[in-house]
């Protein structure tokens, strides 16, 4: 594991990094790090650049411009040593059909300068880990979509590298398998530092640290969840549960917060209907609206602040970015 | 190194354990079997200025250009399908390890095909006993004709490479590596062939192209000239092709 006194200050950094094909700008000056330990979510829409970039900060692929550094080592100039401190998952997973699963992980373990002597107890530990101990002398051709995913982490995982890089590790996996490999990936929280690639941003919620959301080879946000939602939403929104109509809830709500606004969402069950509050920003009333409401004389049964998810702040700032690119 | 040993050992056991490796090894010995065993009938019959070991190695373009390719095809082309290929560059062996292994893992495949062709003079001297031909295990003409394919198999086998990586299918690079080898083989002897009318403005290709006489050079070996220009040829377009491939797997997605 990392030798704390060596510990650079970014176990990964992209600096500016730019790749053009041809005419087409894949990814476009940008600049983003993980700290040692951290776990980071990497978002985006389809042809986001997503995938160029992790491709990049593995070595696959040679960035126009701009810099991009494993553990201090340039990944351009110096790959390999940038090579020993990182594992790099990609999307499809590409595995050997014709190796068992010991098989593979002990190869992968040898190129990958884990001493002969400890790559038994390695491969054995990412075995365990990864729950493949069951499956460990089957044909890696035979083995389901899952387990392959397994396997992939498993290697990832084998020589204790500084830096993981997972390009959608959970995708294709049902919902018992996708808890698991959360699971796995928080363990490695404080150990290794983790970027993952993914479309499922629920699970990006619930995994990482920090979030960088790239939108048509740009970084649109980044920074934590809570940041980019109180930068990114700032007007909260409440769900109102209430037997009035939307002009009673709109005229008791002014009474508490005159730049307030409503609408009404539907019928909640016979007798009650469903609305959506929203205050201005920094409102208030936000923190005894439900007391307020009752005192206007409405008939109220449920209150919720709806705090806008990793989905909403995607979306957000997806939106933005593309209201700036209009503009300019 | 340490990435170009594992490689290699890895190699050599796929390759090994691959039923089509000693599929291509039986046709092999096969094809061959069946000249050496005419080349035998043919000089008990009649005394002929060859051995039945020259004879065999004077045909040494087809088992070249039907059982190379199929040693070749799926080196690069088949792990470029799968995707494998990238998955392993991510490790910290190079694309330049990578290209070693699976050469050296092909090259000594080829070469061990080949020494196992000297069974079948050992086979025959065996069977006829006493009154066996001392030329029918003409060592000299074994092991400059074993020694000349290993020379010559240094280009060819890097040629087979180049094709598969330039790839995803590994059919489409046997072909391709069997046009090239054909183009090699024969090309010498094809400006030679040309009649002298009409043909005057290919007479500068002669030169150039004397050099490129497989058989000849294969003439040479098996009568123990050792002559540095087809050395230097097959060394030099040797490493040529694996550069060429070093770079087509370091681009190679």
């Amino acid at each position: 594991m990392a030798d704390t006194a060596l510990q650079p200050e970014h176990a990964l950094e992209a600096a500016r990094l730019t790749k053009r094909y041809g005419r087409l700008t894949a990814v476009e000056e940008i600049s983003f790090s993980v700290a040692p330990g951290e776990i980071v979510g990497f978002l985006g829409p389809n042809g986001a650049g997503k995938s160029t970039t992790l491709r990049i900060l593995a070595g696959r692929l040679l960035a126009s411009s701009g810099r991009a550094t494993v553990w201090g080592e340039s990944v351009a100039l110096n790959p390999t040593a940038a090579k020993r401190h990182l594992a790099y998952m990609p999307e499809n997973n590409p595995l050997p059909e014709d190796l068992r699963v010991r098989e593979y992980l002990e190869l992968r373990a040898r190129l990958k300068g884990v001493e002969e002597d400890l790559i038994e107890l390695r491969v054995d530990q990412v075995m365990h880990d990864c729950d493949l101990r069951a499956r460990s002398t089957m044909l890696i051709a035979h083995l389901s979509k899952g387990f392959r995913q397994r396997v992939g982490i498993a290697d990832a995982l084998l020589a204790n590298p500084r830096v993981i890089l997972l390009d959608e590790p959970t995708i294709g996996l049902d919902p018992h398998q996708i808890l698991g490999i959360r699971d796995l990936l928080r363990s490695l929280r404080g150990k290794m530092a983790v970027l993952i690639s993914s479309h499922i941003l629920p699970e990006v919620e619930q995994v990482c640290d920090r979030v960088v959301i790239l939108n048509r080879g740009r970084i649109v946000a980044q920074g934590r969840t809570e940041d980019l939602r109180r930068d990114l939403l700032p007007t909260p929104a409440h769900r109102v549960v209430a037997a009035c109509s939307l002009a009673e809830l709109e005229t008791a709500a002014r009474s508490l917060e005159p730049g307030a606004s409503a609408a009404e969402l539907g019928m909640a069950e016979p007798g009650w209907k469903q609305f959506r509050l929203t205050l201005p920003p920094g409102s208030p009333a936000r923190d005894n609206l439900l007391a307020g409401l009752v005192r206007s004389g409405l008939r109220i049964r449920e209150v919720a602040e709806e705090r806008g998810g990793l989905e909403d702040i995607f979306l957000a700032a997806t939106r933005r970015d593309a209201r700036e690119a209009r503009a300019s | 190194m340490r990435a170009f040993r594992v490689l290699l050992v890895h190699e050599l056991r796929m390759t090994w354990l691959s039923w089509t490796t000693w599929a291509s090894w039986a046709l092999f010995l096969a094809l061959l079997g069946t000249i050496h065993w005419y080349a035998v009938l043919a000089c008990s019959r009649t005394p002929m200025p060859w051995t039945p070991a020259e004879a065999v190695f004077r045909w040494f373009p087809l088992p070249l250009l039907c059982i190379l390719p199929l040693l070749t095809m799926r080196t690069f082309a088949e792990e470029r399908r799968a995707g494998t290929l990238g998955a392993l560059l991510t490790t910290p062996a190079s694309a330049f390890a990578v290209v070693a292994a699976k050469f050296a893992c092909t090259w000594s495949t080829w070469v061990v095909f080949w020494a196992s062709f000297a069974l079948f003079p050992l086979i025959a001297s065996e069977a006829l006993g006493a009154s066996a031909d001392p030329r029918l295990l003409d060592t000299v003409t074994l092991g400059g004709g074993v020694s000349f394919i290993a020379v010559s198999g240094l280009l060819h086998v890097a040629i087979g490479l180049l094709c598969s990586s330039r790839t995803r299918s590994p059919g489409l690079a046997a072909l391709m590596t069997f046009v090239c080898l054909l183009g090699l083989t024969v090309s010498g002897g094809l400006i030679d062939a040309l009649p002298s009318d009409g043909w005057e403005w290919l007479g500068w290709m002669k030169g150039p192209a004397e050099h490129l006489r497989t058989l000849g050079h294969l003439e040479d070996f098996a009568s123990g000239i050792i002559d540095t220009r087809p050395l230097a040829l097959y060394l030099t377009g040797c490493a040529l092709c694996l550069g060429l491939t070093v770079v087509n797997v370091e681009a190679a997605d």
